[in-house]
């Protein structure tokens, strides 16, 4: 079954490149991101076996990242077919590239090997890069260069990370999580402790985090609205995800205090600087990439706390992907009806654009955190465990930051929403399509901010286990 | 054939101080060439006596693509933006120099305090590919252009493969393929990137948003 997974969106890929009507490729979209979702919903039922001679696991873990994915590429397909019928590029290569990049996101959920992982993982770089320039105007060309050089040194020190770690493993001569979870005990410390720089600063670099997150604003401002819900929600939490099986090691070889000691310092400095660089930022797609690098910093600060803060972590991933649908779909729609997302050109969206408005002041809530959206549960709960770790200086910090970065989002999100309002490029009509993805999404949020289904808790805690806590 | 596997690395590490010294760009992925097709042949002086077919077919492989595939794609590259020389460099050539022999003589040092497990073929191994690397960052942050800098990269990808041959044994042959796989498709990709930014430029009136841009291509 994880095969299967794995190869159909690869054959849908190829199905994309046969010179077909555009109408057709989006429908086909359409039909592969379902099947990937239904037979990752049967998933919860039963996980699979695993595949590959043990290459291909699935567990609690991998299980929450392919949910999340399945259900971004639903939405974002459902999304596209309102998005293309104003677009005229044609779509061969962005639909082609999409399927590709699902398939390749689905095999850094589903490895068990550090190497495969960090395969799957660069894949994943080289199949965003031609999504992000789809545009193919100067400055996204520019922000794929961007993206492709920064991303690509970045997992090169991550390979090195990979390297290094193969090393510490000297005596069980295999990569393969379980193999070196079961054989903690004969790491050499020294080695690992140098390969989880590594592999920290690599994956760190892909993930976004504060001293790394320079290609972010430009890459997400640049692209389309989907390729970023796709990258914000999927491919940085691909990275997440690395960054977890580095924690499910350290926590095996007691290596936990040195590990979170890194992830605490790059995690407070992620929602330091955005909240600093926030306050000056003219442009809506910027303003929410720097968002984006706020919530990485969350999710590594979880991970670092321990305890409820990974639950809190866990959490948040799923709640930051609905988040960032909610977000950049809403940016994306904005910045197609006015040809740009600069504030100086796009004010009063609300006279024009009601539904848009509205989902625009909804954007800002659910990234920010606000009651009744779930991202508000899991901040609490990452601050929780900021009070229960006794780190009593962490908590006022992150509240700081939180409020300063709510102060420069409202500030932009506003003023788009409210201002005197500007001429769209387009029909003054809204998208069925576009507005119903976004609505789901958000309801998706309020619903989990209100209640938590007993299955998806029960995965939560699963997964909790898997990197160590109690 | 340890002696073999010194000289290699030796040379990698020369050769890649000579990138940091070369002007011109032809010049410098021939450069980048021998050095790939020179660490090709590690993997076969590692096993000399006992050669399997994994040994030749890694070996192969890395020279095909590495060797003769990235440094084509490269020419391609230059031959659509028609850009032969490096403009400026942020420091001079002879400065350069200088600094690359300190990043030697540093990675040679971390090395020292370094102690790989098990039994090592060549003691050489370590320091000469970490000077590789730093070799490659010095490339990726000297040269202003974008094709030097794929060049860095790629000579920071030799220097974690020579790094890599000392573990050949604990990574299965499948994801080694795979890694160099992925090198090769980022390579192309950069390359077709450059090209459509090239094409970007000349559509729109190329010399103003090209010093705008600052020297980018």
């Amino acid at each position: 079954m994880l095969s299967f997974l794995i190869l159909m969106p690869v054959l849908g890929a190829l199905a994309m490149l046969l010179p077909v009507r555009t109408s057709f490729r989006l429908w086909f979209l359409c039909g592969v991101s379902f099947l990937h979702a239904s037979v990752t919903a049967s998933f919860w039922r039963q996980l699979p076996a695993s595949e590959w001679q043990g290459y291909l696991v699935l567990d609690p873990l991998g299980l929450i990242l392919l949910s999340v994915i399945s259900l971004l590429f639903l939405s974002v397909s459902v999304f596209m077919i309102g998005y293309f019928q104003h677009e005229h590029r044609g779509n061969r290569i962005f639909t082609a590239c999409l399927l590709s990049l699902l398939s390749m996101m689905t095999l850094v959920s589903v490895s068990y090997h550090m190497g495969l992982l960090w395969v799957a993982i660069e894949t994943t770089t080289l199949f965003s890069a031609p999504l992000i320039s789809f545009h193919r105007n100067q400055g996204s060309l520019e922000a794929t260069w961007k993206y492709l050089l920064v991303c690509s040194v970045g997992i090169a020190l991550a390979l090195m990370g990979t390297f290094f770690l193969a090393i510490a493993a000297h005596d069980i001569h295999t990569l393969f999580l379980p193999a070196i979870l079961s054989g903690a005990s004969s790491l050499s410390v020294n080695w690992l402790k140098l390969s989880v720089i590594f592999l920290f600063v690599g994956y760190g670099c892909k993930m976004g985090l504060a001293p790394m997150h320079s290609w972010k604003p430009e890459a997400y401002g640049q692209a389309t609205g989907m390729v970023v819900v796709l990258m914000a929600g999927g491919l940085t939490q691909c990275s997440f995800l690395a960054l977890m099986r580095v924690s499910q090691i350290c926590y095996k070889t007691g290596l936990n205090d040195f590990y979170a000691s890194i992830l605490i310092v790059t995690g407070v400095l992620s929602l330091g600087v955005p909240a600093v660089l926030l306050l000056g930022e003219k442009n809506l797609k910027r303003s929410f990439a720097l968002s984006s690098v706020e919530h990485m910093g969350l999710l590594v600060l979880g991970l670092g706390l321990g305890g409820v803060g990974i639950f809190g972590a866990l959490f948040h991933m799923i709640n930051n992907a609905l988040a960032k649908v909610v977000m950049f779909l809403t940016a994306g729609s904005v910045a197609q009806k006015y040809g740009s997302s600069r504030a100086s050109e796009v004010q009063g969206v609300i006279h024009i654009y009601p539904v848009t408005g509205v989902l625009l002041l909804a954007a800002l809530f659910a990234g920010t955190g606000m009651f009744p959206f779930a991202t508000f549960h899991s901040e609490l709960l990452i601050i929780n465990a900021a009070i229960i770790s006794k780190h009593y200086l962490l908590p006022g910090l992150i509240i700081l930051c939180l409020a300063v970065i709510f102060i420069g989002m409202a500030r932009i999100v506003l003023e788009f929403v409210y201002g005197a309002s500007t001429e769209p490029v387009l029909a003054k009509k809204e998208n069925l399509f576009m507005n119903l993805t976004i609505a789901l999404a958000a309801a998706a949020l309020i619903g989990l901010g209100l209640w938590v289904p007993a299955p998806l808790s029960r995965v939560l805690h699963d997964a909790v286990v898997l990197i160590g806590a109690s | 054939m340890t002696l073999w596997i010194d000289v290699s690395c030796i040379l990698a590490v020369f050769l890649a101080l000579t990138l940091l010294a070369t002007h011109r760009i032809v010049g410098m992925i021939k450069i980048f060439a021998l050095q790939s097709f020179l660490l090709s042949l590690v993997p076969l002086f590692l096993h000399a006596d006992s050669l399997s077919g994994r040994d030749l077919l890694f070996s192969f492989g890395t020279m095909v693509l590495k060797g003769v595939l990235v440094p084509a794609i490269l020419f391609w590259a230059i031959r659509h933006i028609s850009m032969r020389s490096e403009i400026k460099p942020v420091i001079g050539l002879g400065t350069s120099i200088l600094f690359g022999a300190v990043l030697i003589a540093v990675a040679f040092w971390v090395s020292l305090s370094l102690r790989l497990p098990g039994k090592l073929f060549s003691s050489l191994v370590l320091p000469c590919s970490l000077a590789t690397m730093l070799l490659g960052f010095m490339i990726m942050v000297t040269r202003t252009r974008a094709i030097t800098q794929v060049l860095g990269y790629m000579v920071i990808e030799n220097g974690i493969f020579l790094f890599a041959l000392s573990l050949f044994d604990a990574m299965p042959a499948l994801i080694e393929m795979g890694i160099l796989l992925d090198i090769f498709v980022a390579v192309f990709i950069m390359a077709i990137v450059l090209n459509h930014i090239n094409e970007e430029f000349e559509r729109t009136g190329g010399s103003a948003s090209r010093a705008k841009m600052g020297e980018t291509l």
